[in-house]
């Protein structure tokens, strides 16, 4: 009988050596379906705690009885067990876990296993943003999460994008929502602060039960986001080397200085002779008057040719930019301790002049376990951010500006300076033609010297306990501070750019402080009994905001050397301390009998310092349920299904997005003067509204997960209808109370709406494809208003928006315009207003009175689209990856309020190249939509109509993504374990009939209260409207540029 | 944790639930009620737009903003959704809550019999002032006369010109009684009695207009400056002249405080010297430098011809009262300092003269400029022939940007004729202001004025 090497003889046994079983070295390697070794795996010999785990490169050895079985373990893929049957190297491929259900997702105030889910959480993990080129995570998952709206409005680097989860709640109140970092929750944080490289996965809590858990704050969606902890075994280095280069794709269309030189002269000439008095489009400048108003330079007239095509403004302000980052990060640790050390740096260029962003970002995450009972743990990130930014004001800033620069004048005259107000310029002289009133985009960005500084430190500390086997208590304190600092200087007289006048310098410095705290406490208690699976959770939270800022201004600087205040004579300061707090007691129920029906239930109260003093403490609670259909016995054979569940959720959440002392009456200054002094005095600023509380959003969610085909083919759909109640309106308030609103709970509107997931894997094997399609659909309709259900207007600069009964939020409400009339019998026949001649517009007798009036406004269109959609692709090939993802948007408008300067004369700004199209005569039409040029037009005929109103349907290629892995082979001898480069491009093409850089650009974003209560805009609001209520209005927004990147990834 | 961490007072801003109380409280507020004057006399308030601007003093060429809606004054093309009619609606009516709030507190406050008094005269006067100008532009208007709560406010309505005149009346009345003879920079009897003087004439009780004119006349507490060159100026304040007038303060600091007088800048064209746009308000037509008979000094004291553009001399001419040439120009303000006079003594004498048919009161106000008296040779009596023309001539010139001029020639009942002779679409129902329309989206009982609808 061969004996085998190593055989083991039972000492006990002395009939001679008797073989029970041999043990064997068997050796081999772990890889994943690719091929690439899998490090971590857990090998072990069944039923035993013999075992071992693969090295960096995935290999093993273990010495194991000859008929033992091993089991690979690993998490993300499917645990395969492989008898070892005398073999002595056994190879594994372990698949990825398809069975996605086994996954668990981060919820509030813990995890759950996928299978668990009863309400609508979505999760996105690092695969799926890993290779994008934002900074902003959020910006990444746009277009991949059904019923999570995310518009980049301003493509400026560090502007947050818009995100609506399910729609809008709220007319006047913050409708952003709650951000969670590793558990701590914090109200519009900006997510540029976390690297996305850091972020292991991003989840959303879209119906009002699941994020019902965070109460008061969770009306308008939760968005957690989970940053990387290391695994026990060995370090991994991580390397990521990036290069990219931005640039805007898109461009408008302006007028050259030959087009603007002929539609000037005849706006001037129309004017003059519109005058009438035998006034004639001939009569030389000596003839017009004293004032430049009806003047044109003569050499318009008699020698245009001379200025060429002229500047194009947009080719001046814009660039193409690169953009850099590195990254490292070093993860691992034992069983007992875990660590992820990161450090990460982003210097980016933007498209605009003189715009850059610089990010560095520092993070510690460690856990380690005291001991079987207790684990102690923080995570510590640091980030810097250095920026300038222009542009996103609108229509006076840079971009704005560019639009309505004339094209006529060069972007330096004969002395090299900027503007006309170079008094010895020969340019100076069409100051007395009162050229375009405006700012200088380009001497804008070049003389001023201005900076941001924000540095964020977030800090969580935990601790936790072990009571019993099952019971375990875990508290934490988080600290979040903040510090921005923006230094502003503008040197003085601008290269004489600003067009009109020399402006002396001004310095501005200030800075913001705030301070966040946060003290959690939850028990956590686990019970089984026999089919009956309980989990219990219990909490206590306190939190509390301390903000505060201050700004100075400086003037008379002797000269441009010192930029700083002390150089100046400071003419204006001041400062303010703003703060909140919260206190919260939690609570939930998760039940599930047999893994196959599954019951959550959880309630919150929160107090709240924002509200009355009559309504300081809300109650929020949910209940929600799952049954898995395809777990019970009359559907298991059915081997098509692989899984059916049904879920249903209804819950309670809340929006606390108000000023900080939005329910006290407030003093604010109002100052006379007594001889010679000054005599301080205070003025009510609002009426106080003790009874002020919460807006309430209740939420039916029903959802339907469908496998097919082993998981192949996964759908998902999901019906919402959600009501919210008590809205927080600023409602206006008949103004002979002295005041023009009043914050208020009053009204109901209902957002309801269907979202639908698809993933389907294509081709399994080594060449794989998978699609994953999201769609969305949700209606607004507000139901309920303030008194009298008087509908709420906001005009920002003529364009109006409606909000009513019946119809979605913020309406655009203006006139219909109807081309424009061709010959005076069109005009005779028609209602139209005096002194209309041929070439002006057509406006539309809406309500049919025979008049032209205020009442022949109705609506024009809303922002709010009709469905919104996005597809990925997925493609590989052993080591090379392709992806590519299209998004869309249809059935909504976007207000171009551009129109408003570009669309037609505005005092000689420059034009639209299509309106060059314009009414010459009735020989010459042109495109019937593009009146005469004048200067002057009827009061509604310049009004706000639907020649603004323009089709926001869109389709993007938002992304394409290529990534090479190389073969372990060519690894073989290196230190590298993993070696992987990639290219991807960003916002790549764009199909839209948009006039303006981008149909998703809105100048106004989603309201949010800043720290000294009011609340912050992006764009310059004409009253005390709030920004949100604007949102979809284009009045001169920063384009989304094209980012390709190329990068290199390193494991070591 | 407590209950009162979550009771947080505002750090930055004091409560107004607690305030109203103590004397040191009510002087506050009654500094707050008198900083009205700054919203309801602003350069680009109600009375500057309507006074000047639907008179035939003033034109506008470019101005920042809602050109159309501001255009539209000038024009008599005003919609009942122009923004700035509702912003003057809004100014008037967040003023009489400053002075209603102090009103409605002033009994339960820790004042002193005597000092409730001197703070109800004051406040009176105002709120007088105040409805006196709003029934002018607007006809009825919704009374208010105590702080609203929201669900009160939909139901006032307008209410008759009559019954806001009684009001006017009472509170003037009690001003004028109650006010101290002198007071500098506050509400006095003088200033209460010549609203009244204004206020009579307005509704042709002459009689009731001499008699409370004539008590200014006779008072003894003013007098024509020497010269009308030392009428106006940045630091030409409270002088004898002077009846009501509002108190401004200029300087580095006033960028803060909010107490610098913004005429010089508003009044500057769009385009100008100060390093950043003037706002390009009221800029005086030729019809209005021409009505200047030759040779009066207040012309070039009041208008002047144009401003140095670059190279260039560009005529446009606008008004010089207020001009501070020492002021400090910082953050994109002209922080100036002129205070700006509402009623000053000329004004009296050419009431009374309207009040009385008597031309001695005009004559001297024409005395002080060594221009020919009414009734002598050299007068222009060709232009001029009636003693109500003489002073509607010497009103304009006299008072000119003072915002007078309209309120005049509706008060003269010659607004359609003079406006519609320049080429103004006027019409008597435009010399009334639309109610704005979001006045009465906002509440539905409210009504319009007739050419409005």
């Amino acid at each position: 009988m061969q004996l085998y090497a190593g055989v083991r003889v039972e000492p006990g046994l002395v009939n001679g050596p008797t073989v029970l079983f041999a043990d064997i070295k068997v050796s081999g390697r772990v890889s994943d379906d690719k091929g690439l070794g899998l490090p971590g795996v857990s090998v072990k010999l069944k039923g035993t705690n013999t075992g071992t785990v693969t090295d960096a490169k995935g290999n093993y050895s273990l010495i194991v009885p000859d008929n033992g079985i091993l089991v690979f373990s690993f998490t993300g893929t499917i645990t395969k067990e492989v008898q070892v049957n005398n073999q002595k190297t056994i190879d594994v491929k372990l698949a990825e876990d398809v069975k996605t259900l086994n996954e668990t997702v981060v919820i509030g105030y813990g995890t759950q296993s996928k299978k668990a889910v009863t309400g609508s959480v979505a999760s996105i993990g690092y695969d799926k943003f890993k290779d994008r080129s934002y900074s902003n995570v959020t910006q990444s998952l746009a277009g991949q999460v059904a019923g999570v709206n995310i518009s980049q409005g301003q493509g400026a680097p560090g502007v947050a994008p818009i995100i609506r989860i399910r729609g809008v709640s709220s007319i006047t109140a913050g409708t952003n929502p709650l951000f969670v970092v590793d558990g701590v929750p914090l109200e519009n944080f900006n997510l540029n602060l976390i690297n996305s490289q850091d972020i292991a996965s991003v989840e959303v809590l879209k119906d009002a039960s699941s994020a019902a858990i965070y109460g008061s704050r969770g009306a308008s969606g939760v968005i957690l986001v989970t940053t990387k902890m290391g695994k026990s075994g060995k370090t991994d280095i991580n390397v990521n080397l990036e290069y990219g280069s931005q640039k805007v794709a898109r461009m408008i269309d302006m007028m050259d200085a030959q087009q603007w030189i002929q539609y000037y002269i005849l706006a001037k000439n129309n004017s003059w002779t519109d005058l009438g008095g035998g006034r004639k489009a001939s009569d030389p400048n000596s003839l017009r008057g004293n004032a430049s108003t009806y003047k044109i330079p003569e050499e318009f007239i008699n020698s245009p040719e001379q200025f060429g095509k002229g500047t194009d403004w947009q080719d001046v302000m814009f660039r193409v930019a690169p953009m850099k980052s590195g990254q490292l990060s070093v993860s691992g640790g034992t069983d007992k301790t875990q660590f992820l050390f990161s450090a990460s740096y982003l210097d980016q260029d933007a498209v605009l002049d003189q715009n850059y962003y610089k990010r560095l970002s520092l993070r510690s995450n460690v856990k380690h376990n005291v001991s079987d009972k207790f684990t102690l743990g923080m995570n510590l990130s640091f980030t810097g951010i250095y920026d300038r930014t222009d542009g996103t004001q609108g229509k006076s800033d840079v971009i704005g500006l560019a639009l309505q620069s004339d094209p006529f004048f060069p972007l330096y005259n004969e002395n090299g300076n900027l503007g006309m107000a170079d008094p010895n310029s020969i340019w100076n002289r069409y100051l007395q033609y009162n050229p375009v009133n405006l700012w200088h985009p380009y001497a804008t960005t070049r003389f001023t010297d201005k900076q941001n500084k924000a540095f964020n430190t977030l800090a969580i500390g935990y601790a936790e306990y072990k009571i019993l086997n099952n019971l375990k208590f875990r508290t934490s304190l988080n600290g979040n501070l903040g510090n921005n600092r923006y230094n502003y200087y503008l040197i003085k007289n601008q290269g004489y750019g600003f067009n009109q006048s020399l402006t002396p310098s001004t310095g501005t410095a200030s800075s913001g402080y705030l301070l966040n705290w946060l003290n959690e406490n939850t028990l956590n208690y686990d019970l089984k009994v026999k089919d009956h699976t309980f989990n219990v959770l219990a909490g206590y939270t306190v939190q509390k905001q301390h903000d505060e800022f201050q700004s100075a201004t400086a003037t008379n600087f002797p000269n441009d050397l010192v930029h700083t205040l002390n150089a100046g004579t400071v003419t204006s300061g001041t400062s303010t301390i703003s703060e909140w707090s919260m206190i919260s007691y939690l609570a939930r129920l998760n039940y599930n009998y047999k893994n196959r029906y599954f019951l959550t239930s959880t309630i919150r109260r929160d107090g709240s310092s924002r509200f009355g003093i009559n309504n300081k403490w809300g109650y929020f609670p949910s209940v929600s349920g799952a049954w898995i259909a395809s777990d019970e016995s009359f559907l298991a054979n059915i081997k098509t299904i692989s899984l059916l569940k049904l879920r249903a959720s209804y819950g309670v959440a809340g929006n606390n997005q108000i000023p900080n002392y939005g329910s006290s009456s407030l003093l604010g200054q109002g100052n006379y003067v007594q001889g010679d002094a000054l005599a301080s005095g205070l003025i009510t600023l609002n009426i106080n509204n003790k009874d002020l509380k919460w807006e309430k959003t209740t939420q039916l969610n029903l959802g339907l997960d469908l496998g097919l085909f082993s998981n192949r083919l996964n759908f998902s759909a999901e019906y919402y209808k959600s009501i919210t109640k008590d809205m927080l309106l600023n409602v206006p308030v008949p103004d002979i109370s002295g005041f023009g609103t009043q914050l208020t709970n009053i009204g109901k509107m209902q957002n309801a709406g269907v979202e639908l997931n698809v993933n389907t894997k294509n081709f399994t094997g080594d060449f794989k494809w998978s699609t994953d399609f999201n769609f969305s659909h949700n209606k607004n309709k507000v139901l309920q208003l303030g008194p009298n259900n008087a509908p709420i207007y906001f005009t920002d600069n003529e364009t109006m928006v409606k909000t009513e009964v019946g119809q979605p939020i913020s309406n655009f409400y203006g006139y219909k315009f109807d081309g424009v009339y061709l010959n005076q019998a069109q005009i005779n026949n028609s209602v139209h207003e005096a002194s209309t001649v041929p070439g002006d517009p057509i406006i539309r007798d809406v309500n049919g009175d025979g008049k032209i009036t205020t009442d022949d406004r109705t609506v024009i269109g809303n922002y709010q689209p009709k469905f919104t959609a996005g597809i990925v692709n997925t493609f590989s090939y052993k080591g090379i990856e392709l992806s590519f993802m299209f998004q869309g948007s249809y059935g909504g408008e976007i207000v171009n309020q551009n129109y408003r300067f570009l669309g037609y004369w505005n005092s000689g700004r420059n034009l639209y190249a299509k309106v060059n199209n314009y009414y010459r005569s009735e020989a010459e039409p042109g495109d019937g939509v593009n009146p005469r040029p004048t200067m002057v037009r009827k009061a509604f005929q310049s009004a706000f109509s639907t020649l603004w109103v323009e089709d926001a349907s869109y389709l993007r290629l938002k992304n394409i993504n290529v990534s090479y892995a190389l073969p372990e082979r060519l690894l073989k001898g290196t230190s590298l374990k993993t070696l992987r480069i990639y290219a991807n491009a960003d916002n790549v093409y764009l199909w839209s009939k948009y006039t303006g850089y981008d149909p998703e650009n809105t100048t106004f974003s989603a309201t949010s209260y800043s720290s000294n209560g009011t609340a912050a805009n992006s764009g310059t609001v004409s009253s005390a409207t709030p920004p949100g209520a604007l949102i979809g209005l284009d009045y001169g927004s920063y384009p989304v540029p094209r980012v390709i990147t190329v990068g290199l990834r390193a494991s070591f | 944790c407590k209950k009162s961490f979550l009771e947080l007072a505002p750090e930055s801003n004091a409560n107004a639930e607690t305030f109203y109380k103590t004397k040191a409280d009510m002087d506050l507020a009654v500094n707050a009620a008198y900083s009205t004057l700054y919203n309801v006399y602003d350069p680009e308030g109600p009375v500057s737009y309507t006074a000047e601007m639907m008179g035939d003093n003033t034109t506008l060429y470019i101005i920042a903003g809602n050109q159309t809606d501001k255009f539209a004054f000038k024009d008599y093309n005003l919609q009942t959704n122009n923004t700035m009619v509702y912003s003057f609606w809004r100014t008037y009516y967040s003023s009489l809550y400053s002075i209603n709030i102090i009103l409605s507190k002033l009994d339960d406050s820790e004042l002193t019999a005597t000092e409730k008094e001197s703070v109800k005269a004051q406040m009176s006067f105002l709120r007088g002032l105040y409805y006196f100008n709003m029934v002018r532009l607007w006809g009825d208007v919704p009374i208010v006369t105590k702080p609203l709560s929201v669900e009160e406010t939909y139901k006032v309505v307008r209410s008759p010109k009559a019954d806001v005149y009684k009001l006017i009346l009472d509170d003037l009345t009690f001003a004028a009684e109650k006010l101290p003879p002198t007071a500098v920079g506050r509400a006095t009897q003088g200033a209460a009695l010549t609203a009244k003087g204004e206020v009579y004439l307005t509704l042709n009780d002459k009689a009731n207009a001499t008699t409370a004119l004539m008590s200014v006349y006779t008072s003894q507490n003013y007098k024509l400056q020497g010269t009308y060159a030392a009428v106006f100026g940045p630091t030409v304040k409270n002088t004898k002249e002077s009846i009501f007038e509002i108190q401004y303060l200029g300087g580095a600091s006033s960028i803060s405080t909010g107490t610098y007088s913004k005429y010089y800048r508003n009044y500057s064209p769009n385009v100008n010297v100060f390093g950043f746009s003037g706002i390009g308000m009221n800029q005086v037509t030729d019809d209005l430098y021409n009505e200047y008979e030759t040779g009066d000094p207040r012309r070039e004291l009041s208008i002047t011809l144009g401003f140095q553009n670059g190279a260039v001399f560009q005529e446009q001419k606008y008004p010089i009262k207020w001009i501070d040439p020492t002021a400090v120009k910082t953050d994109n303000n002209v922080l100036a300092n002129n205070n700006f006079m509402v009623y000053r003594f000329a004004d009296v004498l050419l009431m009374l003269s309207e009040a009385t048919d008597d031309p001695k009161y005009l004559n001297e106000v024409r005395t002080r400029v060594n221009l020919p008296l009414f009734g002598t040779p050299g007068y222009p009596s060709a232009k001029y022939p009636t003693l109500a023309l003489a002073i509607e001539h010497e009103r304009r010139v006299e008072l000119a940007i003072e915002f007078h001029r309209w309120f005049d020639l509706k008060r003269t009942g010659r607004a359609v004729a003079v406006l519609s002779a320049k080429g103004k679409p006027v019409t008597e129902k435009k010399l009334l202001l639309p109610i704005p329309e979001t006045v009465r989206l906002q509440n539905g009982i409210i009504t319009q004025n007739d050419g409005y609808n």
